[in-house]
């Protein structure tokens, strides 16, 4: 990145951070609702919101005594807004608590593959809870009657006979997708299907095939819908 | 806690994405500048106008403290247009609205329901990715705000009644592979489309996996081995059926 980059950047970019943020996290909400498998977590657009949400709570429990008309409507927008944030951060940490009930043991092999990136895959509180009710399902299990089973058969993610017991996401659901920008050529694997995608553009398409374009889990020139 | 709810948005939430949708106001109070969480709101000072999102504009409307401008494309004189463009091309959705200037590489790109396509300055003459909904809820709070209330709701019926017949007229081009193109169609469509659309294709696909795996594993191993003959590639289709 160079000067004028830079340059360009400041001169294009005079949305406020805290709108730009909204944008950023109703189309992660949106994605994670659309996607069929857990995106990565956005830690720091993350970080930001729930300071601010924290600091606006703080705003409107001081002024809550305030019996001055004016004011008091004020307070009105700022909470309908804040319940808004509040709706948006809570579905989409519910979206993700979804899928990790639905496919634990896949979603934490992907996770220890991530560590090591810029972008693991999930929260370390979302780590946690996956963990601790993974351990009470499995203690759980066993306790209720697979203690009673061979050991050889007492696994929960046996990969034996060539069949994996590890549930995973169907990864090649259709979904709807609009590029933000050119794309390109998109190649459905094991069909003839080929398209050019361009800036604009609505299609709708396997997750494995725009994935690596997509928010979250790709270059970000393509969002959910 | 986790979400009951299948993929894909709900009507519900739809309408709470659309109610992000700037719209323009005309105040009839004052109202002090506010810092909300998604960016500040300049303060509204009567007659001047202001863009401000749908929810905080419902807010106001309700209370009367200020009138909606109803956007350019949701008046009878652009929506007869629109409605006639629709029912003269059976086979696509009328235009979506232009797209503003490409933004630069490090910005991030914005989309509905964050492009001002349903202010007083918006476009006359295509529909935004939430028209049904935001028209809908418009005439629903602020229809004191229209010419003729009535007939906007009755173009409205006629464009969606025209547009959900194409999006049902079009599984007929569905098949395995996806890559359906959709240009120019609404968020509230896209709703209520998806589980039909989508289940058509996902069970499409399942019935021709087997195939596909064969498919798959062949262009893999022409592809390290570098060879591009599909000369065989007729004689497997016959064994197949």
């Amino acid at each position: 990145m160079d000067i004028d980059d830079l340059l360009a950047e400041v001169a294009v970019d005079s949305t406020p951070p805290e709108t730009r943020d909204l944008q950023e996290l109703t189309r992660c909400w949106v994605a994670e609702r659309v996607a069929p498998e857990i995106l990565p977590w956005p830690s720091d657009l993350m970080d930001r919101v729930l300071e601010r949400i924290r600091r606006q709570i703080e705003l409107v429990e001081d002024q809550t005594g305030n019996m001055d008309p004016k004011t008091n409507f004020k307070l009105i927008i700022i909470q309908t807004e804040l319940e808004r944030f509040k709706f948006l951060v809570r579905s989409f940490l519910r979206a993700r608590m979804k899928k990790i009930d639905a496919h634990p043991i896949h979603i934490l092999a992907q996770h220890t593959a991530s560590t090591s990136t810029f972008a693991p895959l999930l929260s370390p509180s979302e780590l946690q809870y996956m963990t601790s009710h993974q351990s009470l399902l499995s203690n759980h299990y066993s306790s209720s009657f697979l203690s009673q089973f061979p050991a050889s058969l007492q696994r929960l993610d046996d990969t034996t006979g060539g069949i994996s017991m590890v549930d995973k996401p169907d990864e090649d659901k259709a979904v709807f997708v609009r590029a933000m920008k050119d794309v390109g050529d998109i190649f459905v694997e094991g069909t003839d299907r080929r398209f050019e995608m361009k800036r604009g553009d609505v299609w709708v398409v396997r997750w494995s095939a725009v994935r690596r374009w997509s928010v979250g889990t790709g270059t970000g020139d393509v969002e959910l819908i | 806690m986790a979400l009951p709810l299948p993929p894909g948005l709900t009507p519900p939430e739809i309408a709470f994405l659309c109610e992000m949708e700037l719209v323009t106001v005309i105040p009839r109070q004052r109202l002090e500048g506010l810092e909300l969480l998604g960016g500040p709101i300049r303060p509204l000072n009567p007659p001047y106008r202001a863009n401000i999102p749908l929810w905080l504009a419902l807010l106001l409307k309700r209370q009367r403290r200020a009138n909606i401008l109803p956007p350019p494309w949701l008046n009878t004189h652009s929506l007869t247009a629109i409605l006639d463009h629709e029912i003269e091309h059976s086979e696509t959705f009328s235009p979506p609205p232009r797209l503003p200037p490409q933004p630069s590489n490090h910005t991030l790109p914005t989309s509905p329901p964050f492009l001002p396509n349903s202010t007083a300055d918006a476009a006359p003459d295509a529909l935004p990715y939430h028209w049904l909904e935001l028209g809908e809820m418009l005439l629903e709070a602020a229809s004191d705000d229209f010419e003729e209330p009535d007939h906007v709701r009755k173009l409205l019926r006629g464009l969606r009644e025209v547009r959900m017949a194409k999006l049902r007229s079009g599984v007929e081009v569905l098949d395995a592979g996806g890559g359906v193109k959709m240009n120019g169609v609404g968020g509230m469509e896209v709703g209520e489309g998806r589980a039909f659309v989508t289940g058509v294709i996902d069970g499409l696909r399942k019935i021709t996996a087997s195939r596909e795996q064969q498919r798959k594993d062949r262009d893999r191993e022409e592809l390290e081995n570098g060879f591009s003959g599909t000369a065989d590639y007729d004689d497997d289709e016959m064994d197949m059926q």
